[in-house]
């Protein structure tokens, strides 16, 4: 994968399920708030499949983080190159 | 969609820093980066803590001079002063709080010259202070040194603020809001300056068109489009709903933007000043029913539908505005002077806009307080640990009440009526602060505990 994601903001791109075992999501090009509101709205659909989230993003998502606490889970940075941000998320 | 395509056993070679390579913590660490984004806790709080007092000295100040209300119909006094408590006091010191630390975070950008941010606060919380004890005690005198300090904190406010979203270039509906925002400030600084030369025995402009730039520019330009714009942010953050498409945000805001540029030609042009207004109401009407269209569809595909007192108290800001376009068409038929103009007045001001700023303040501050413990803390408090919720529900019912009773006093002329929307407002004016309060206690506490 190279580019960002082109989807329009209206309209977010789901989340695919790999073989290993995680979802992925890639956020990168879309506006704030979508990158947040689409990995809680995924949090929220998928609480209690027990699958981590992997995601990439064009920043670091410090207002994702509370909302995260609250959940109970927690983020593992995996790499913060100058737009290209990937996390790990998964349960605490 | 494309998938991420680095599984996560093959992502560890691609981690190049490795102090940022694995910092698992409950909710999630800052990047090296990010913390430049943010400005240092204690300077939006500062700016939050004295909204909630001045909040609390507007209904004191109805309170205690309930007598002067009934009869009131512009002009120095006591509920000019309650007014600006509300307007600069409590709503522009929110909004210097709000936008200027979530601006940077949502457009990458460094916080710009936070130590000026800090500073200003201390010149803008007195003069605010003498400008309003000025208008109260009709005392040009104090009421020109005050301004002239405010105006010129609301200047750098202004540039910041157009900095910050000139950078935002992928949120065009945010930024039509906001850079509309800006340049309705500077019209409102401009008659404010003028409104005050005249109070001097100094006029440079006409004092009627100099009066209604004010309070347009000031209600629906720059307060009003701020509140529009940010909603696109907030509200799918609150609810987790869906983002509005840019266009539809966009056409919006071009509604209320003519709206609004309607209404300040009616100040310039007295010859057409009637249909000019009448038209800024029309398409004001059509710009609220697109923005209304946008909320509902966030809080129709939202997640979170039940957002608490606060949800209620932004939904009450809603109902408000839709009561202020009526209330301003009969205020518009009826003669100078009368009761309309005033209650137009209070239901835009502390019914639109100050319900649905307490609607976002109650949710945001303990969000961006928990963002903020995130910064230093492994494991930092979560916002709903450093939420009261008992007094914000006092809050938000004292609020409603309070509201009701004031119109009700200016409609039937009661000063009594008037001093129990005094009482009403001034107890939901300490539950919230007594909320504030125990946020930052809560904070303190959790910021001074050894790291686990």
């Amino acid at each position: 994968m190279s580019g960002p994601n082109p989807t329009p903001p209206d309209a977010p791109a789901p989340a695919t399920l790999d073989g290993d075992g995680c979802w992925r999501l890639d956020l990168r090009g879309l506006p704030p708030p979508q990158p947040m509101v689409t990995i809680l709205r995924h949090l929220e659909q998928h609480a209690d499949d027990g699958r981590a989230l992997l995601v990439r993003l064009e920043r670091d998502p410090v207002m994702l983080y509370p909302e995260l606490a609250e959940r109970g889970w927690c983020a593992e940075t995996l790499s913060d190159e100058p737009g290209d941000v990937r996390l790990r998320l998964q349960r605490a | 969609m494309k998938p991420a395509d680095t599984p996560p056993a093959a992502a560890k070679p691609t981690v190049t820093k490795p102090a940022a390579a694995k910092r698992p913590a409950l909710g999630g660490a800052f990047l090296p980066g990010a913390a430049g984004r943010l400005l240092p806790a204690s300077v939006p709080f500062r700016y939050f803590g004295a909204a909630a007092v001045f909040h609390l000295g507007a209904w004191l100040v109805v309170l205690l001079t309930a007598a002067d209300w009934p009869a009131w119909r512009g002009g120095l006094g006591w509920p000019l002063a309650a007014l600006h408590l509300v307007t600069l006091g409590t709503l522009a010191a929110s909004a210097i709080g709000v936008s200027l630390q979530l601006l940077p975070v949502a457009t990458k950008q460094v916080v710009r010259w936070p130590a000026l941010l800090s500073a200003i606060w201390w010149l803008y919380v007195p003069a605010v202070a003498v400008l309003v004890a000025g208008m109260g005690l009709a005392r040009p005198d104090w009421l020109a040194s005050g301004a002239t300090a405010v105006i010129a904190v609301l200047v750098v406010f202004a540039v910041m603020l157009g900095l910050n979203l000139r950078a935002g270039g992928s949120m065009a509906g945010v930024v039509l809001h906001g850079l509309g925002a800006v340049v309705a400030l500077v019209l409102v600084l401009l008659s404010a300056a003028a409104l005050v030369a005249l109070w001097i025995g100094r006029p440079f402009f006409d004092h009627g068109a100099a009066r209604q730039l004010h309070l347009t520019a000031g209600v629906f330009g720059f307060m009003g489009l701020l509140a529009f714009g940010l909603s696109f942010v907030l509200l799918p953050m609150f609810t987790l709903g869906r983002v509005p498409g840019d266009r539809q945000q966009m056409q919006a805001g071009a509604a209320a933007l003519a709206a609004v540029v309607l209404a300040i030609a009616a100040a310039f042009v007295p010859a057409a000043s009637l249909p000019l207004r009448a038209a800024a109401l029309a398409v004001g009407a059509l710009a609220f029913g697109l923005h209304l269209k946008l909320m509902r569809g966030v809080f129709g595909s939202a997640m979170r539908k039940d957002l608490g007192p606060s949800g209620r108290l932004m939904k009450a800001g809603w109902a408000c505005l839709a009561l202020a376009l009526p209330a301003g068409a009969v205020a518009l038929a009826s003669d100078a002077g009368s009761v309309w103009g005033t209650l137009f007045g209070l239901v835009a001001v502390a019914g639109w806009l100050l319900s649905f700023l307490f609607g976002v303040l109650q949710r945001i501050l303990p969000f961006l307080a928990s963002m903020h413990a995130g910064q230093k803390l492994k494991r930092g408090p979560t916002p709903s640990a450093l939420t009261l919720e008992r007094p914000l529900l006092w809050h938000a019912i004292a609020h409603g009440l309070a509201l009701l009773l004031l119109a009700a006093g200016l409609l039937l002329a009661s000063a009594p009526v008037v001093r129990l929307a005094g009482l009403a407002g001034s107890v939901g004016a300490l539950a919230f602060l007594v909320f504030f309060a125990g946020l930052l206690r809560r904070l303190a506490r959790a910021m001074a505990e050894p790291p686990k």
